[in-house]
């Protein structure tokens, strides 16, 4: 389905099909690693729908997050994948997600990083029903706010489709804010919220792994949550504000005047299926954002995936611990970029759009 | 009141007659003859002038959800007796080999949504493209397959927003994960009646709960319970469709 059609009757306007090359014509800059990333995403994801042929069933399916579902896909990616199970216990779900292990392992494709989260099972239930609370654990978070925001299935997308569907409509329907609320703004502060929580979680994660992992793998993580996690995070709140800027007019009526959430599901359904940096150059357009940030946060993207395809730069980062970054010229380039990837995101959340700026106010801190 | 009836199919599996006997027994008012299986439609078809049905004011036949391709057109043949006394006649999407020739039936054929096992006629999408073929068709709106789908039931709002002029006949059951019959929970209850109001009072119910005799009754109640009639007239249905709206939140 193209962008176009999945925006249909859910959106203010609807900007065309693949908004990237859209947002690099009108400013004129070719963002060529990004391109790149994109078409081997797509390479690699025909690959892998192949291998994965026959895994998948309605109750259960293979799904893969990080930088295949981002459409990011360098030299040195891995594969985040789980299988997701929304139907009757069945002891062969196990015996699928072996299979789905061993035939990545086969076609050599890295496996997923040794924390658990990934490379497994996910049951629907526990996403669904432990929104906050003691049992959601911080795995559950991770997998859940990954589902929503950068995720796509592979095989048979039932099990997929139908829980997108109960987490947006319960982040929605429970939200009496957002039904039932007096102030002006459309916005569903509780997923809003969740995915502050989970960007928070990532960035004192990232100093207890600095702790316990002695370093190891420092540089690399560092320079993932300076440009690929604060991007996640900076879309998943930029998919909240959709409801408030690019929601069709019948769907805020809806909710306005009957309390109904079901067109806002239907758009948040469809804007979250797109990847971060399709959001990111749709509010860019959408909201006719300076030039000048475009290019900054496009242009700055582009640098980091250019490094993290450099395999000897990636290499290098992936050895650097803390204590060797003074006079480290490849971490000076990623301090560089990530700053003005920061000043990007400051400029399009504060400066350059006024209902942007206001939202921001509004929900960004209290 | 809404009609509300059962499927043959459900309380009695292929024996159509025995079907027919233990609804004769309730209150039931509405009756869809099951005809699943590719060798049942024959002899039901054969024995429609000798049933008796005068206690129901609604009568629809299932076509069957399988047959041999080779044999769709002696089907039709075989569906145009149904036709000639204007029942409705309820066939799967994924069935139709044809789409050309099962226009002769024009609005009494009525197409139902489908569970999650199939790859077409499953949501407000996939059924637009099934209408497109069948312009004059209408809609058997499955409730329990529609949930199964979408267990947020926003994909049965959509539908019935879309489709709802199609609306001919409800099918009502809980459908579990193994896409098989269940009798009403609670939980279908609670779900259904959330998009109960966008239902007319004038389209006709069929359970297909598998349910023994003695708890036809109490199903029929369930069903009740599950789509509460919207009162109309004074502005009362209008407020109460908001009413309900607000409830479909």
């Amino acid at each position: 389905m193209s962008y176009g059609d999945k925006m249909a009757g859910t959106m203010k306007s609807s900007t065309p099909v693949a908004p990237i090359r859209l947002l690099q014509s009108k400013i004129g800059k070719k963002w060529s690693t990004i391109d790149q990333a994109s078409t081997a995403a797509i390479k690699t994801s025909e690959k892998l729908e192949k291998i994965l042929t026959g895994l998948s069933s309605t109750d259960a399916g293979v799904v893969v997050f990080g930088s295949l579902a981002r459409k990011e896909w360098t030299s040195k990616s891995d594969i985040d994948w789980t299988l997701l199970v929304d139907g009757q216990a069945d002891p062969q779900h196990l015996e699928i997600a072996q299979k789905v292990a061993a035939r990545l392992t086969e076609s050599e494709f890295p496996a997923p990083g040794a924390t658990g989260v990934f490379g497994n099972m996910t049951f629907s239930h526990d996403l669904v029903q432990k929104i906050g609370g003691r049992e959601d654990t911080n795995e559950n978070t991770t997998r859940r706010v990954l589902l929503l925001q950068e995720s796509r299935p592979f095989g048979k997308p039932d099990a997929y489709d139908r829980v997108l569907r109960l987490l947006i409509s319960r982040y929605l329907k429970d939200d009496r804010g957002l039904r039932f609320g007096t102030i002006p703004y459309k916005v569903p502060r509780f997923l809003l919220n969740d995915i502050v929580r989970y960007w928070r979680t990532i960035t004192v994660d990232f100093v207890e792994k600095q702790r316990g992992q002695a370093g190891h793998g420092w540089g690399l993580r560092n320079a993932k949550l300076r440009m690929s996690r604060k991007l996640i995070f900076a879309t998943g709140m930029l998919s909240c504000f959709s409801c408030e800027l690019l929601c069709s007019p019948k769907a805020r009526q809806e909710l306005i005047k009957h309390n109904s959430t079901v067109g806002m599901e239907e758009h948040l359904r469809a804007f979250v299926k797109l990847t971060p940096l399709e959001i990111l150059s749709t509010f860019l357009l959408e909201l006719k954002i300076r030039k000048r940030t475009a290019n900054k946060l496009f242009s700055a993207y582009n640098s980091f995936l250019t490094m993290l395809n450099d395999s000897k730069k990636r290499n290098h980062l992936k050895d650097l611990r803390p204590d060797h970054i003074p006079g480290d010229t490849v971490f000076d380039e990623v301090r560089q970029y990530s700053r003005d990837f920061q000043d990007g995101l400051t400029d399009l959340f504060f400066n350059d759009n006024k209902k942007l700026r206001d939202l921001t106010i509004f929900y960004g801190v209290f | 009141m809404r009609l509300i009836g059962f499927s043959t199919g459900a309380l009695a599996y292929s024996d159509f007659q025995f079907g027919l006997r233990i609804l004769m027994n309730s209150h039931a008012k509405a009756i869809e003859l099951s005809a699943l299986r590719e060798n049942e439609i024959s002899p039901l078809v054969h024995s429609l002038s000798s049933l008796n049905l005068a206690s129901f004011k609604y009568i629809s036949v299932h076509a069957p959800s399988k047959y041999d391709p080779l044999r769709e057109s002696e089907l039709i043949v075989l569906l145009k007796q149904v036709a000639k006394r204007n029942w409705p006649i309820i066939v799967h999407p994924d069935a139709i080999q044809n789409f050309a020739a099962w226009r002769v039936f024009a609005d009494l054929l009525f197409i139902e949504n489908m569970d999650k096992r199939n790859l077409m006629g499953r949501t407000a999408h996939e059924l637009s493209g099934i209408f497109q073929k069948l312009p004059e068709a209408r809609l058997c709106f499955d409730l329990g397959h529609c949930r199964q789908v979408d267990p947020t039931m926003n994909e049965s709002y959509l539908i019935l927003q879309q489709f709802g002029a199609r609306l001919g006949q409800l099918h009502v059951s809980e459908v579990n994960s193994r896409s098989t019959h269940d009798p009403l929970s609670d939980s279908s209850v609670s779900a259904f009646e959330k998009i109960a109001s966008l239902i007319p009072e004038n389209v006709p119910v069929i359970l297909e709960s598998p349910v023994p005799p003695e708890k036809v009754q109490f199903e029929l109640k369930r069903a009740r319970l599950a789509l509460p009639i919207t009162p109309s007239g004074n502005g009362n249905r209008k407020r109460e469709t908001q009413r309900l709206q607000t409830a479909f939140v």
